[in-house]
């Protein structure tokens, strides 16, 4: 008996220790990312690119680790930003966005915009064909086009970024006009978006609901096969001489193939590169990325991912937080700067502004304007008869001084632990906040506008995003602008933001949106967050167009 | 004998069929909205949403979208993917073979070092290999799959550097998968037959069998044993359900193909054809297992035959 209670004892031990590493273990699990018009993908190749290999080596096969399984490769059709990763590869746009957000040819040579702003004229390059043979010309420019508004294509996210198109009109084999419903400066950017990407029409019609299983474009590499689960490779098109000025190599890629591994896990995906069964690997998980930038075996790549940074939007149709000094007191009350480098552990930047700093119009003044000052924050309650009760928290004619914070689950970028922290940073100037977690947004926040605080983020390349977020909504309508923002003077400079064409100007508009953004408290950046490849030091030349995708045409792996 | 596996199969049936409307039943009440998972709340318009929802079917209450489900499962069609419009059968059939051959190597991982450490145990109660044994079957049993994956990936992939992290391959891919796997179904069948064989040992056949004069290893390998695999036979049954639930984990941690990353992926993107398809698809692999098991039940255990 005395022997049983010895290897209870043994056994009791051995589980306190297992207990306690399996809570130190990773907590990885299946983040979804969404694309261009989704949350978190966009990027601007600023951050930390590589160079180009001064000599490149022909041939050579790249395995890229995903962390996510795309849901189809169908351009039009997909709303995932890792699809957007691998199909990138596989399509040409019409246009490309360079770094300054430049607009540069690519299938289309040279265009011209009408006078009123409603009809873009694309001269397109005539030595370009598909990877199944067939010519890339103007019909199939309005084929694709035309196919994103057709509601039987179910296309998705494609949809409202190619809005305001409306029709296209064939000049001659290869000279098309497009024709807009109103003006939009943001039209033509959005053209080199990657859902907008030129497809085959002989393929889309051969394959049918199956096309995005069966990818046919002009792009630099061909699609091989699709094992679900498992990977996708694509082969270099030997055809190919048409890259667009954001890359170096406009002829044939150097790598002979490329294979997308899918790995959801993040620990195997970052053992897998430890163990050289793959040469690059996305999605590196800020703990990793500081460990890793260390070895010199491997070399971290990181680009900001554009639109509108993650922030916290307030409800200004709540008590207290209609009025002003309140969202004062949580602009002073909430140190972003500690929240960011505590969780991101400096992989990400604190965000200052309603865009990201790649988008342009960006407003660089917004930068450490505001920082944290409890005492102020602390003085502004007291200005609105919010007084300290018993227990610490304010109170006001009785009632108590509460915030509703909503954020999404799971716990995306750790968005519920920011959550945490302003829980207990707010506890200090005397906010109670009551984090409510929730899968349905949709419902809990977009239809039934409860919540006092709300995080967002959203990928887009244009200042115009900023539009749905604070121009005057319809009543009872379906909104993005859920802080209920409505001035005159802020739908004004919106307006004339979509359609003025003297760029100094427009960014003049987009600037007096950022500053009214700031100095009345709308929202609270928090972070820009960044998209990840760590590589191994063989390959190079990988870079990043606008939208923070990897383009594979510069890639060489050396030995 | 005839007529009671007949009724087997009627109630294995119908067990399939509450299954599956149950499953619908919760998925349609769980809060969030699949046309969430395709249109970005915060990009598309009102008007977008609605028209999506009415073209996935979405917008119906739950009684048609449940007859207009069962309707189609009759003739065979599992309908098809929100997310890609793909149809869900063939899915789920290409990855199972992937899944079996995981669910077979971790049920001759479980087998093996389950009986043995079970017979063993019992056979020698108390001493050090009964309490490895137990410790084993304590952790076979509570060890999370995905971190004691991890870690076997930690050490036999990332630093030996012996099997690959990840993949479908070939039986290197096999073997931390289902050593994962296979150590849940240990735990408990070490336990359930280090029990079972410590009662057998108590019974009266076996002072008798003492009394006759056999040695002790006859009586415990070609006596005890045999009756006591008899419970350890239904586990296997039940095993059959474990290992089902496992792959969702291991086939994630692994990036193994198979029908549980599928039904993991179709949890996050909120696609309810899908993950009631994946469903479906078990239930009536788990019911058959079961059906078998039972049946063979009777043949292994003459006592039960006689019984019915």
């Amino acid at each position: 008996m005395r022997q049983l209670s010895k290897s209870t004892k043994t056994v009791g031990l051995l589980m306190a220790v297992l207990l306690v590493l399996s809570a130190c273990a990773d907590n990885g699990g299946n983040k979804k990312e969404k694309t261009a018009a989704g949350n978190e993908a966009s990027a601007s190749p600023s951050a930390s690119t590589q160079a180009p290999s001064a000599t490149a080596v022909q041939g050579g096969d790249l395995t890229f680790a995903l962390a996510s399984s795309p849901d189809s490769l169908d351009p039009q059709r997909s709303n995932l930003a890792v699809a957007s990763r691998v199909y990138s590869s596989i399509f040409d746009n019409l246009v490309a966005r360079d770094t300054d957000n430049k607009i540069k040819p690519w299938l289309a040579t040279e265009w011209t915009v009408s006078d009123d702003g409603l009809s873009y004229t694309f001269k397109l390059r005539q030595d370009v064909k598909f990877q199944d043979g067939t010519p890339f010309n103007a019909e199939a420019v309005k084929y694709t086009y035309d196919r994103i508004l057709d509601p039987t294509t179910k296309a998705t996210n494609s949809v409202p970024l190619i809005a305001p198109y409306q029709s296209s009109e064939i000049i001659d084999e290869y000279t098309i006009k497009l024709n807009l419903e109103t003006a939009s400066q943001a039209f033509l950017g959005n053209l080199s978006e990657s859902p907008l990407a030129i497809v085959s029409p002989t393929a889309v019609k051969k394959y049918g609901e199956q096309f995005g299983k069966n990818p046919v474009g002009t792009g630099p590499f061909k699609f091989v096969n699709w094992e679900e689960n498992a990977e996708i490779k694509v082969e270099r098109n030997s055809d190919y001489r048409w890259g667009p000025d954001t890359v170096d190599n406009k002829e044939a890629p150097y790598l002979d193939s490329i294979v997308f591994k899918i790995i959801p896990e993040e620990a195997t995906r970052i053992g897998s590169i430890q163990s050289k069964q793959v040469l690059a690997v996305e999605s590196v998980p800020p703990q990793n990325i500081v460990s890793l930038q260390s070895d010199p075996a491997y070399q971290v790549l990181q680009v900001n991912t554009n639109g509108h940074p993650y922030s916290l939007l307030i409800n200004q149709k709540k008590a207290p937080w209609n009025e002003l000094k309140a969202r004062q007191a949580l602009q002073y009350g909430i140190d972003v700067g500690t929240i960011v480098k505590t969780l991101y552990l400096g992989t990400y930047e604190q965000a200052w502004s309603a865009i990201t700093p790649g988008i342009f119009g960006y407003d660089t003044s917004l930068e450490n304007s505001i920082l944290p000052d409890q005492e102020k924050a602390g003085k502004l309650l007291d200005e609105l008869g919010w007084v300290p009760g018993k227990d610490g928290i304010r109170e006001k004619d009785g009632k108590k001084l509460t915030l509703h914070y909503v954020d999404s689950s799971p716990n995306r970028d750790k968005r519920n632990d920011i959550a945490v922290i302003i829980q207990q940073q707010l506890k200090k100037i005397g906010i109670q906040v009551n984090v409510e977690l929730t899968q349905d947004v949709l419902t809990k926040v977009f239809k039934n506008d409860d919540f006092d605080i709300f995080g967002n983020s959203q990928v887009n390349s244009d200042p115009n995003l900023l539009y749905p977020f604070f121009h005057t909504a319809p009543e009872g309508a379906l909104t993005n602008n859920i802080v209920h923002v409505s001035d005159p003077q802020v739908d004004q400079w919106l307006e004339q933001g979509v359609v003025e064409r003297d760029e100094a100007k427009r960014a003049e508009l987009y600037k007096n949106v950022q500053q009214y953004v700031k100095n009345n408290a709308v929202i609270i950046p928090v972070y820009v967050s960044r998209y990840s490849v760590v590589a191994a030091k063989s390959v190079q030349g990988l870079k990043f167009d606008h939208s923070g995708y990897p383009l594979f045409n510069d890639v060489s792996i050396h030995k | 004998m005839v007529g009671a596996v007949i009724g087997r199969m009627f109630t294995s049936l119908l067990v399939v069929a509450g299954s599956s409307v149950l499953v619908f039943v919760i998925l349609y009440l769980l809060p969030g909205d699949p046309v969430n998972s395709l249109l970005d709340p915060t990009f598309a318009t009102s008007e977008q949403i609605a028209s999506l929802r009415h073209q996935l079917g979405v917008d119906q209450p739950l009684h048609v979208q449940l007859a207009d489900y069962f309707g189609k499962l009759l003739h065979g069609d599992f309908g098809n993917s929100l997310l890609n419009s793909e149809p869900v059968l063939p899915r789920i059939l290409s990855q199972f073979p992937a899944t079996l051959a995981l669910a077979a190597a971790s049920a001759v991982v479980a087998v093996v070092i389950g009986v043995l450490l079970g017979v063993l145990s019992a056979i020698h109660r108390n001493k050090p290999i009964d309490v490895i044994a137990r410790i084993v079957g304590l952790l076979g049993i509570s060890m999370p799959a995905f971190w004691s994956g991890i870690l076997l990936l930690l050490v036999f992939s990332i630093h030996l550097g012996w099997l690959p992290t990840m993949g479908s391959n070939g039986w290197k891919t096999l073997v931390l998968p289902s050593i994962t796997l296979g150590l849940i179904g240990a735990g408990f069948l070490v336990r359930m037959i280090r029990n079972s064989m410590l009662e057998v040992v108590n019974e009266h056949f076996i002072v008798t069998l003492r009394s006759k004069g056999l040695s002790e290893r006859s009586i415990m390998y070609r006596h005890a044993l045999r009756n006591a695999l008899i419970p350890a036979v239904t586990m296997i049954g039940m095993l059959v359900g474990e290992m089902l639930a496992g792959a969702v984990v291991i086939e994630t941690v692994f990036a193994r193909q198979g029908i549980g990353r599928i039904i993991a992926d179709a949890i996050m993107a909120k696609d309810l054809p899908v993950v009631q398809g994946v469903i479906f698809f078990s239930a009536i692999i788990y019911v058959s297992v079961n059906l078998i098991v039972d049946i063979s039940y009777s043949f292994i255990d003459p006592r039960v035959r006689r019984a019915t």
